[in-house]
């Protein structure tokens, strides 16, 4: 009899370590679940008698706003404003990024002091305090004819928010990208110097391949960042998921749902972005050797 | 794991042994408000003539300050002022960190719903403010036209709902939604009349701004106040009554927005008294 439980108990085993992506995730739910019980209903509702007053609506989400938008209307248009906002800040943080890092390993002196300043000077200021400066203090530096132009264009406030994310972010890639391309071996840029490519060339064509499938880990993490980040530029009127859910609670007074969706709606795309590096690091990193 | 599960339930058995019991006194905000000796006042500290800093007096001044200084001279407490915004003015409310809401706050149907309000002690439109020359009339001509407004307010709404054509942009606060009007980035801003005359009247150039339009929505402006309190709103509104009654309401208003000030405002409107 005990020889058979043990057979079971080596196949249950097993069978939990095949199927782990299924069986894992279903412990923590268990887990999650005998703690709402016992903290909650135990605790709180029996012990403690104390009634959480709140009745969920989610039907709120169905209703209008102005002529023919329901807030279900607006939060997705919010999301889509998030998306875009963040895709395109993203590509140019990684030019500025790419750009940057080669400038800190030229030995050109003046263009390596020029990229730690920017380096130095956008990493250490606050992302709100940069996007309000894009926004307010840019009238003063710009000319009258560019502004008299540029303020009749419609939604004016993304551009000022993509410019302050993408700067912002651009600093902190370009470290990671520098790191990635000092771990390159020195003898990589040696051999390619001697066998007749200037340093750009070098550069383009054998160093930053090698250091990009190594630093795009990192890369993909900022980007996450930035699109938590980008939450910050309803500070200046961008309609984007966060300045959605806020007009929902406001005029609603249902913070816990609008906040909930918004919530979730974060997790989604940030879990996505890491879904994809998982995968990237098991399918293309275990080649890289020395 | 096994050791981790019977510590939990360890640790609820302890707590299940000490509990006490919860009780939930009903006391009424005017009964907390004495005990405590000081009435908790959640005011706009950006907002002028309502809720604003003087720079000379380095302290909260203003038309709703002086209205809730009235109320707790009457119940003999002291005040003490709480700046809140358009956003965050009823959650504090409702979660009892302020016992009452002189914050240029509209008396709306859909908020009434969650916190209680005084009768009107402030009675208001909306219009627009724009640059003299801006050829800006009313709101049939904002069609296609950037908009400047206030995040948690009742203008975004109102705004869209008389010219779905506009664009709104929703700023924080007031004194940002000028800077970018001042800048050019909208072509006009809108909000609550009195709200804007304060605006222009505190610019360095006031002559170089106007109010244009008449009032496409009407903004009755009551104090917020605890729902299901009727004590304490009792008190409030007969204070107000006294207030009006005994002309010591047109003293503050004239104070804030009578003729001599920056900020003229006629009165045309008569609180609603009962004998």
């Amino acid at each position: 009899m005990n020889e058979k439980l043990q057979d079971l108990k080596i196949k249950a085993l097993q069978f939990a370590e095949r199927y782990k992506y299924i069986v894992y995730p279903l412990y923590y739910i268990a887990i999650i679940f005998l703690l709402y019980i016992l903290i909650y209903q135990v605790l709180i509702l029996r012990v403690f008698n104390v009634e959480i007053q709140y009745d969920l609506d989610y039907s709120v989400f169905l209703r209008e706003r102005t002529e023919g938008i329901t807030y279900l209307e607006l939060l997705l248009t919010g999301v889509w404003t998030t998306i875009k906002i963040s895709f395109f800040s993203i590509i140019i943080a990684m030019a500025i990024g790419t750009v940057l890092a080669v400038f800190r390993l030229s030995r050109v002196v003046i263009l390596d002091v020029f990229a730690k300043a920017y380096i130095e000077l956008f990493r250490n200021t606050p992302l709100l305090v940069q996007i309000f400066l894009w926004y307010y203090a840019s009238d003063v530096f710009l000319p009258g004819f560019f502004t008299d132009w540029f303020y009749q264009q419609t939604n004016i406030e993304f551009a000022y928010g993509m410019a302050a994310l993408a700067t912002y972010t651009g600093a902190f890639i370009a470290e990671e990208i520098r790191a990635g391309i000092q771990s390159i071996p020195k003898q990589q840029m040696e051999a390619s110097r001697s066998g007749g490519l200037t340093f750009i060339q070098a550069m383009r064509y054998v160093i930053l391949p090698q250091a990009f499938r190594i630093v795009i880990p990192p890369l993909i993490n900022q980007s996450l960042n930035l699109t938590k980040n980008s939450s910050l530029v309803m500070a200046i009127g961008v309609l984007e998921l966060m300045a959605s859910s806020r007009f929902i609670f406001d005029e609603t007074f249902r913070v816990f749902e609008a906040l909930s969706v918004a919530t979730l709606i974060y997790m989604a795309m940030s879990l996505l972005i890491s879904l994809a590096i998982n995968m990237y690091n098991k399918y293309f990193l275990r080649y890289i050797t020395y | 794991m096994k050791k981790l599960l019977t510590v939990l339930f360890a640790m609820t058995l302890i707590m299940a042994l000490a509990a006490g019991v919860a009780t939930a006194q009903e006391k009424s905000t005017l009964e907390i408000v004495q005990e405590r000796g000081t009435l908790i006042a959640g005011v706009k500290d950006s907002v002028v003539p309502f809720g604003f800093v003087d720079e000379a007096a380095r302290d909260l001044v203003g038309f709703d300050v002086d209205i809730c200084r009235y109320i707790a001279d009457e119940l003999g407490v002291d005040l003490e002022l709480k700046p809140v915004t358009s956003s965050n003015r009823i959650p504090m409310l409702t979660d009892g960190q302020v016992d009452i809401l002189a914050a240029t706050m509209t008396h709306k149907m859909e908020r009434d719903e969650v916190i209680d309000f005084s009768i009107t002690y402030f009675m208001d439109g909306q219009k627009l403010l724009t640059a003299v020359g801006s050829g800006i009339t009313s709101y049939e001509d904002l069609a296609g036209k950037k908009v400047g407004s206030v995040k948690g307010s009742t203008s975004e709404k109102n705004i869209l709902d008389v010219q779905p054509d506009c664009e709104v942009v929703s700023f924080e606060g007031y004194p940002e939604s000028f800077l970018a009007l001042k800048q050019g980035k909208v072509v006009a801003m809108t909000t609550d009349s009195v709200i804007l005359v304060g605006l222009k009247g505190s610019d360095p150039e006031p002559e170089n701004w106007e109010i244009v339009g008449e009032a496409f929505s009407i903004e009755p402006y009551g104090l917020g106040l605890p729902e299901n309190d009727s004590e304490w709103r009792d008190f409030v509104n007969f204070t107000l009554i006294k207030m009006w009654n005994s002309g010591d309401w047109l003293e503050i208003y004239n104070t804030w927005l009578g003729p001599d000030t920056n900020y003229y405002m006629p009165l045309t409107w008569d609180m609603e008294i009962w004998p």
